[in-house]
């Protein structure tokens, strides 16, 4: 918790709530978008997302929020960590 | 070419093989000399499980196993439970031989739940002339007796049980020669290649490894995953430049507002790539889009342009016989080259000479009920034809020959359609006896990284839904 806060608590939670919607959506998973566990990891274990998902995921990012993903980040791994993690990389990141 | 034939490497010693992401062109005097001294650190007589991930250790890993004159075991599936079983029937087939040899593991990193030897393997190679490297001057570029069994390959898993295939040096030397030929590398001059499949991939393993061993062909090493990636990778190599994928990422890439270099021309394997997606491909970078077909049984075989024509036209040095010709439901192809034993492929085709064949659907996919019979890849095909459907395929449960109420199952991605739509317009289309008993929806198939079903996956699923 150490991290310094760049947004306010509640545009962050507000931001996570809509990338939540954004993956169910995109990823048509059964899950309710309220149901995912910000801290849960979002492939493997916890949401269960595979490398196919991650190639979907990263295009619907792409569009909504103008950030491009790749795999040579070295954060890469850090930023697919969680709902939480992915959220606040977008907000640093974000275009649009 | 500057080494004689089936030489390990089919390339001067300045040939750019591999380039980094970093930048560095891995030159083929500098490769062998970082794979001898890997070589050097191989235990004698062992096989080598090469788990290396990264494109350029594995490609030292191969070459150091060459080296040596060890057999290089390959799988695309890294499950533990496969991996156990790999090095479980390499050391029960060595001690068949009256010889006690082991197996011995090649990674970048610890390898995970595997106790056996292991080697660590650093993904590079000297940077500079190769004469500055250490044992440069020693490295020499062997000959590889041409018969010799170099690597066995396991079958991904999605025809059934995993079974090994032996590759001998002289087959995958003379399918590096004929991919050359039939896609113009050597015309081309020095060809950059950026692929997004994996090295331990059959498809991979000729097109990103052997390519860049035996053709003037230069590999990219680093990551091609994202179409970010894909774009960086084209970018950071020099033109001309072919893109190797499957239909999943080029489906991606299209969809990524993300601007390529021009290229020279685009191949897919792995699964059929629908007429439209190529057509848009070659219209969006102006560039010819082309297929391989190819087996792990049988490595690349044959190829086409898929908007030119359907037909499968065989890589230069194979023939093709029909088994079973005649049948209603198509022949066996029967593969033969040079340094293979013959192999039958588990598909479906129209035979039309010993050059050329079209595709009609997996032979094992054919199912039989009540005196008919059907392809499962033709009622697929039926099936994803539906308005709304966006993917779909049809299976046959286990017990269709033995328990008379048995019907296929259909899984469906049809996020706007109810599985009563589904069925009702099937109906329209299908004999009742081939018509679904279960339509399952899904929100995506669990195809796995390279597109394709393996069938244990479906038929968890099948065994994991209630009735519709």
């Amino acid at each position: 918790m150490n991290q310094p806060i760049t947004l306010s608590e509640t545009a962050a939670r507000a931001l996570e709530t809509e990338l939540a919607h954004l993956i169910v959506e995109v990823l048509h998973l059964e899950n309710k978008p309220e149901s995912i566990d910000p801290l849960a990891p979002l492939f493997g274990e916890g949401l269960g997302l595979d490398s196919i998902d991650a190639l979907e995921l990263a295009l619907a990012i792409s569009r909504r929020f103008g950030i491009e993903l790749k795999s040579d980040d070295e954060r890469n791994r850090q930023i697919f960590a969680s709902l939480r993690a992915l959220a606040g990389h977008i907000a640093a990141h974000r275009t649009k | 070419m500057t080494a004689p034939p089936f030489a390990l490497l089919q390339r001067g010693p300045e040939a750019a093989l591999f380039q980094t992401p970093e930048g560095q062109v891995v030159r083929a005097g500098a490769f062998l000399a970082a794979a001898a001294r890997l070589a050097q650190r191989l235990p004698a007589g062992v096989a080598v499980l090469n788990l290396c991930e990264q494109r350029l250790g594995f490609a030292l890993g191969f070459a150091a196993a060459l080296l040596r004159g060890q057999l290089s075991l390959l799988s695309a599936d890294r499950s533990p439970a496969r991996l156990a079983a790999l090095v479980a029937q390499a050391q029960g087939g060595q001690t068949e031989s009256g010889q006690t040899q082991g197996v011995v593991v090649l990674s970048e990193n610890a390898p995970p739940g595997l106790s056996h030897a292991s080697i660590q393997v650093e993904p590079r190679v000297c940077e500079g002339e190769p004469s500055v490297c250490e044992g440069a001057s020693a490295v020499e570029n062997p000959v590889i007796p041409p018969e010799r069994v170099v690597a066995r390959v396991f079958t991904s898993g999605s025809t059934g049980a995993p079974v090994p295939h032996e590759k001998t040096w002289g087959a995958l030397t003379t399918r590096s020669a004929a991919a050359c030929a039939r896609f113009g590398l050597a015309a081309a001059g020095p060809v950059s290649i950026v692929g997004t499949v994996p090295a331990q991939h059959m498809y991979g393993f000729e097109t990103t490894l052997l390519l860049a061993f035996h053709a003037p062909v230069s590999v990219w090493c680093g990551p091609a995953f994202y179409p970010r990636d894909i774009a960086a990778a084209l970018a950071a190599m020099p033109a001309p430049r072919m893109l190797v994928t499957t239909p999943l990422q080029l489906r991606a890439l299209l969809d990524a507002a993300i601007a390529l270099p021009p290229l020279a021309g685009i191949i897919s394997a792995t699964a059929a790539l629908p007429l439209a997606l190529a057509e848009r491909a070659e219209a969006r970078w102006q560039t010819r889009v082309f297929e391989i077909f190819g087996a792990t049984e049988a490595g690349s075989i044959a190829s086409r342009a898929p908007s030119e024509s359907d037909i499968w036209q065989a890589y230069p040095g194979l023939s093709f016989a029909a088994e079973h010709a005649g049948a209603e439901d198509g022949s066996v192809l029967r593969v033969s080259g040079p340094f293979m034993a013959p192999v039958a492929l588990a598909d479906a085709v129209e035979w039309l000479s010993p050059e050329s064949f079209r595709l009609l659907g997996r032979r094992s996919d054919v199912v039989k009920l009540g005196g008919k019979r059907a392809s499962l890849a033709g009622l697929t095909r039926i099936l994803t034809a539906i308005e709304g459907v966006e993917d779909g395929i049809f299976i046959a449960p286990d017990d269709l020959d033995a328990a008379s109420n048995a019907r296929l199952i259909a899984f469906v991605v049809a996020p706007r359609r109810s599985a009563d739509d589904i069925l009702a317009a099937l109906r329209r289309e299908i004999d009742p006896l081939f018509l679904p008993r279960r339509v399952i929806r899904l929100a995506r198939l669990p195809r796995n990284e390279i597109g394709k079903l393996p069938q244990e996956s479906l038929m968890r699923l099948a065994a994991g839904n209630g009735e519709i």
